[in-house]
């Protein structure tokens, strides 16, 4: 379980997060909504600590992790990042073949130590995310050559690879066609069962549709939170029904 | 015509004359040396010009192997010192380094790169020569005056140093931060992430730019003039003096061309240079080309 406490983020003078409480509950999947510019991408970037990487961040606050605080800086970041998948907005495939993409995770974490193993599990990895019988005797072709649909799906697979307890998916499904955007949001569908998926998303269409929890932000600062149903049918809060009725976006 | 169509074809027409100026001036070169060359041509074989190493301009025998392989010795061990250290410093600059670093980094990778380069000279003699003199040279051979191969690889290697870098750390900031964090997100470290996806989404921007090194390493006279020894023979090994072929262009045109063919002989050295230059970088093309094919 993931759960955040008194979280501000600081970029430069900026104050980008502020106080933000938050729980996200295993084996299901949270949205994270909200206008553009309201801190979705930075919560989500600090839960894999990619944050640290911009320059002049300052993180204050708690961010555990089966109970483990990752801010603390003496945690073990990078075995932090295996267990926390990520897809990002646009598909990324790495500089080298499909198989490769897939095995990539694994030969850097030493998960296997036969060959034969590792196809086995790549093999996996694809048919989880419906690319195997797609890319028959184009496995060791450059990634880069797919459609970006498949690509997403590939980066999906690239990241189950490395068995994550959760996934983080940042608009992942924006940069893609619609069918190839619902196949990839059936895909989460799928996967809840085993893992905990964090979703940021721009369109509340998405949300409505897949998320078991709704968490609305604006400016920072978390507004409103629960299971969707609530948050979508009986929002408590102001800006939370001015913002689903479409005032402003 | 109204006023800014003729300000557009005006500007495109005067853009167009000097963009052909310059590919001309490049073709007047090779006609220009090739038509200067053309009596040593005459006078002897191209392979006996190219792999003979005798050298006796007063005899009229004109055989460049020693020059040729002095400026093949001299580029490739400036390159082979050059080439880890810039790709350890960019590395280092690109995935490593605070901002602090960088913006103390790059001001003196631009001073590094404007010093003329008599200056590298300079300090090669003062610094590089004694030491290989004194030090180096003692555990291997009876005598050297420093004047080597070595000090001139040394001193174009620190030559072509900053270009490199700069060179590299453009090639590895052009590498998507997506990438980077794809690989992070993995579990990969940064040094992982920088060796598997950096480097390799990077290799023919290395290439290119190495291929500019290696072209400006061959080409630079002064500072390679004044501490390779500037002996004709071929080397040997990395104690022996050399003699590339800008420092024998630059040591002796204007002088001794009393002597028959002499300055043929030299402008021919030119012509050599500027089709090794030539070849290198349409084969470096070719690389590119199949690299940039396999990747697509």
């Amino acid at each position: 379980m993931i759960e955040v406490k008194k979280l501000n983020v600081h970029i430069g003078d900026n104050h980008i997060l502020k106080d933000v409480d938050l729980l996200f509950p295993e084996r299901s999947i949270t949205c994270i909504v909200g206008p553009s510019g309201c801190g979705k991408s930075t919560l989500l970037r600090t839960l894999n600590r990619l944050i640290d990487s911009t320059e002049g961040v300052r993180i204050d606050g708690q961010v555990l992790v089966d109970g483990e605080d990752i801010i603390d800086s003496q945690s073990d970041i990078t075995e932090l990042r295996r267990r926390i998948g990520l897809v990002s907005q646009r598909p990324c495939p790495l500089p080298m073949s499909i198989y490769d993409n897939v095995a990539y995770g694994c030969r850097i974490n030493r998960m296997f130590k036969k060959r034969r193993e590792l196809v086995v599990h790549v093999r996996q990895c694809l048919r989880a995310v419906g690319l195997l019988d797609e890319i028959k005797g184009r496995m060791h072709t450059p990634a880069s050559r797919l459609s970006i649909g498949q690509q997403q799906r590939l980066c999906l697979a690239r990241s189950l690879a490395v068995h994550p307890d959760y996934i983080l998916a940042d608009e992942a499904t924006s940069a893609l066609d619609p069918i190839s955007s619902k196949t990839v949001e059936d895909l989460f569908v799928s996967l809840k069962d085993r893992y905990s998926i964090i979703m940021v998303t721009h369109t509340l269409r998405q949300a409505l549709r897949i998320a078991d929890n709704v968490v609305f932000m604006y400016l920072g600062e978390i507004i409103e939170t629960g299971p969707a149903s609530q948050v979508f049918n009986n929002p408590q809060k102001e800006l939370t029904q001015k913002y689903l009725s479409g005032a402003f976006s | 015509m109204n006023v800014r169509t003729l300000k557009d074809r005006t500007a495109k027409g005067l853009m167009l004359t000097m963009t052909v100026v310059a590919i001309l001036t490049v073709v007047a070169i090779a006609v220009g040396l090739y038509l200067k060359s053309r009596p040593v041509l005459d006078s002897q074989s191209l392979s006996s010009l190219l792999f003979g190493s005798q050298w006796r301009p007063l005899k009229g025998q004109f055989g460049f192997l020693p020059f040729l392989m002095g400026t093949v010795w001299v580029t490739l061990l400036a390159i082979a010192f050059a080439l880890p250290i810039s790709l350890f410093t960019a590395i280092y600059i690109t995935e490593y380094a605070r901002p602090m670093v960088k913006r103390f980094v790059f001001p003196v990778l631009d001073i590094l790169a404007a010093l003329p380069s008599v200056v590298y000279g300079v300090w090669g003699i003062l610094v590089v020569v004694p030491w290989i003199s004194n030090h180096v040279a003692p555990h291997y051979v009876d005598f050297s005056t420093g004047y080597t191969v070595l000090a001139a690889g040394i001193v174009l290697g620190i030559m072509v140093l900053p270009l490199l870098v700069s060179l590299f750390i453009e090639v590895f900031s052009s590498v998507p931060a997506e990438l980077r964090e794809a690989s992070l997100s993995l579990g990969a470290t940064r040094w992982q992430t920088a060796l598997r996806v950096v480097l390799r989404r990077s290799l023919s921007g290395i290439l290119a730019s190495s291929v500019l090194a290696v072209s400006r390493a061959m080409g630079e006279t002064i500072a390679v003039l004044m501490v390779c020894g500037c002996v004709v023979g071929l080397p040997h090994g990395l104690l022996d003096a050399c003699y590339p072929i800008p420092a024998l262009i630059a040591n002796n045109y204007g002088e001794m061309l009393s002597i028959p063919l002499y300055e043929s002989a030299l402008m021919f050295a030119a012509l050599i240079l500027f089709v090794v230059v030539l070849i290198f970088n349409l084969l470096s093309r070719i690389v590119l080309y199949r690299i940039e094919k396999q990747n697509e």
